[in-house]
């Protein structure tokens, strides 16, 4: 699903370079559930906004289902981040304005689906999530965890090939965190491929394999034999 | 994404911000409405004085000698003979008189005006579509026969007899002494508010009791509009021919309409284009706005294009909200410039004329000016990085 060789980053090429990437090789297999951890810096943001089509590489190949990015124009790049990649921010990245609803349809929006249908897929997201008591709401009158939801909900409704969360948890206390690490659980069962980023090995245990960076280079993976999940904790939604 | 969503998220950007919107909206709102009411004036009062003409009659021409030129006046440019003459001679026209001029006082009641009298023929009347109140015009026979007959202006007979009519009464020019046997209504026009003052008497009495005066030019209609211009010309070359060695001059009430036109053609143009200008302001307002509202909206930017938002459709997006904020602020620009034309026009006394085609205009005005000046937001906005804007907070 996602292959990536030698992929390095370099900011600021010309003035102050910063190597936040240096020959990154990785591959991730469809229906894969991987975490990568790393302490701030290390690059694990930067590796998220390249394997999302959000960035280019400085240099290196990466290969997404099958297709190799560094050749592709800037509206294709924008196609692949419409039908193939759904984001999951720390911040949520919900439009103030708009209600739940609404917000879930915008991948639709750019995916020239009409209202109707848009309408219909938003509220069965939302349905997945937990989320169908809440269509209506705006950001401001939900709760970190529930606006956490509607962006998974947004993420998941053009049924995307990879699922990109870069620390998902990282602003929601720990037993929400647990809630939204369950939802994760949930679309792995369901056969969706998962990166997800974190600096909590806590949160990290529910993938099944922990890549760690540091200084932009793979320290080291770590293959989860057995996940935590148990049919409990998935009952809580 | 088509264009109707569009239209839809621009709005709901536009109401979010309602206020901020509206103050950005003012700019196009006046200048829109200056322009459209002063070319709904200005084309008003245009109509209205062509309308006017036309009343007076399109068909009517003057000749006159050239008083530019250093020719001696002898008093013979005109003889009684020559407009029998010419309407013998020249078959399309329909009407003729000379109209000579002379400032004089005025007796009758007992009540003294200094007015102008003038000397006509009984042509006159119907020529120049004069109305009678009470009485009626002299005829041919009253002036073959020299008959001591006047007709006078309604404001006149007021001022003379009171309320008294004046039909019947004496009134007494230079010493001569006439009966006025009709009034001449008179119609509210631009030219003459109610307050002309004349006193027409044949033109052979007015050379009676002129006699040292002369008759300063002639005045015909033809039966058909198109004739005018080719006739003035055969009556011009036809007194040349008959007076050796003077020059005459014409005119035309066409020419005159169109002189009009041109003046305020020209007039309703550079106000317009003084209107106009505001409405370059407006522009630059919401262009100012508009970049605002793009560095505000960094995030958002962002993040519809990690969802799949290309460059374009965020350029589309914010051209139309730049293009609906100046379309909201051109329509009401129109309601208020239409309705400002007619207050303006109710006391000017004269229709406001609001033309489809003016609306049609400032609507596609203000849409490029909506086009022009969001162009640069736009497009800032559309070459953001995904990732920088999505990192703003
Ligand atoms: N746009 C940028 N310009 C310059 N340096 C950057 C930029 N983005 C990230 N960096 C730098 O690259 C390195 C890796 O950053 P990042 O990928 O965000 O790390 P992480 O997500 O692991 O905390 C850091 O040193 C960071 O300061
Ligand atoms: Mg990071």
């Amino acid at each position: 699903m996602i292959k990536a060789e030698n992929l390095s980053k370099i900011y600021r090429p010309d003035t102050l370079p910063v190597r936040a990437l240096d020959g990154v090789t990785i591959s991730i297999k469809p229906g894969e559930y991987v975490a990568i951890m790393g302490p701030s810096g290390s690059g694990k943001s930067t590796f998220m906004n390249l394997i999302g089509c959000l960035d280019k590489p400085t240099s290196g190949s990466y290969w997404l289902d099958g297709q190799e990015i560094s050749q592709v124009t800037a509206d294709e790049l924008a196609f692949i981040r419409n039908k193939k990649i759904g984001f999951v921010f720390q911040n949520f990245n919900l439009l103030p304005r708009m209600t739940a609803l609404r917000n879930v349809e915008l991948p639709m929006l750019y995916a020239g689906v009409n209202k109707q249908k848009r309408l219909e897929l938003a509220r069965e997201a939302l349905g997945k999530v937990g989320m169908l008591d809440r269509l209506d709401h705006r950001p401001t009158e939900l709760s970190g965890g529930q606006n956490q939801r509607v962006a998974i909900a947004r993420a998941l409704v053009n049924h995307p090939k990879v699922l990109l969360a870069d620390e998902p948890t990282g602003n929601l206390d720990s037993k929400t965190s647990e809630e939204i690490m369950n939802i994760f659980t949930q679309l792995h069962k369901e056969d969706t491929t998962i990166v997800l980023v974190t600096h909590e090995p806590d949160i990290a245990r529910y993938s099944q394999r922990i890549i760690h960076f540091r200084d932009g280079v793979i320290e080291k993976e770590e293959l989860l034999l057995s996940s935590p999940t148990t049919p409990e904790q998935r009952g809580h939604f | 994404m088509n264009i109707l969503e569009s239209i839809m998220i621009a709005l709901d950007s536009i109401r979010s911000n309602l206020f901020r919107s509206a103050l950005t909206t003012l700019g196009i709102v006046i200048g829109i409405a200056a322009v459209i009411a002063v070319v709904a004036i200005g084309q008003g009062g245009q109509a209205t004085v062509m309308g006017e003409m036309e009343k007076i009659g399109s068909n009517l021409f003057a000749v006159y000698t050239d008083w530019r030129s250093d020719q001696p006046r002898t008093g013979d440019e005109f003889a009684l003979k020559d407009m029998e003459a010419i309407k013998e001679q020249i078959p399309e026209i329909k009407y003729i008189s000379p109209s000579a001029y002379a400032y004089s006082q005025v007796r009758g009641g007992k009540n003294v005006k200094s007015v102008q009298v003038v000397g006509v023929s009984a042509d006159y009347a119907p020529m120049r579509n004069l109305n009678m109140k009470e009485g009626r015009f002299f005829n041919g026979a009253d002036e073959q026969g020299r008959r001591r007959l006047a007709a006078i202006d309604e404001g006149l007979a007021q001022e003379l007899f009171l309320k008294k009519s004046a039909i019947g009464e004496q009134i007494v020019i230079a010493g001569t002494s006439l009966t006025v046997i009709g009034v001449v209504k008179q119609e509210g026009s631009i030219f003459n508010m109610g307050n002309s003052q004349y006193v027409y008497v044949p033109i052979r009495v007015w050379m009676d009791i002129f006699p040292w005066n002369y008759i300063s030019q002639i005045e015909g209609t033809t039966y058909y509009q198109e004739d005018v211009q080719a006739t003035t010309e055969k009556v011009v070359t036809f007194l040349e021919r008959r007076h050796h060695g003077v020059t005459y001059m014409s005119q035309t009430l066409d020419q005159q309409m169109e002189m009009v036109g041109n003046i305020t053609g020209i007039l309703t143009l550079i106000i317009g284009a003084v209107a106009g200008i505001s409405l370059l302001v407006g522009g630059i307002g919401v262009m100012n706005i508009m970049l605002v509202s793009v560095t505000e909206r960094t995030r958002e930017i962002g993040l519809r294009m990690a969802l799949g938002a290309r460059r374009k459709d965020i350029l589309t997006q914010f051209l139309i909200e730049a293009i609906v904020l100046c379309l909201i602020g051109g329509i009401i620009g129109m309601t208020l410039g239409v309705g400002g034309a007619y207050l303006i026009a109710k006391l000017a006394k004269w229709p406001p004329l609001v033309s489809w085609a003016t609306m049609l205009l400032a609507f596609i005005f203000s849409a490029g000016i909506g086009i022009l000046f969001g162009m640069l937001p736009a497009n800032k906005a559309s070459r953001l990085d995904p990732i920088e804007a999505l990192r703003r907070d």
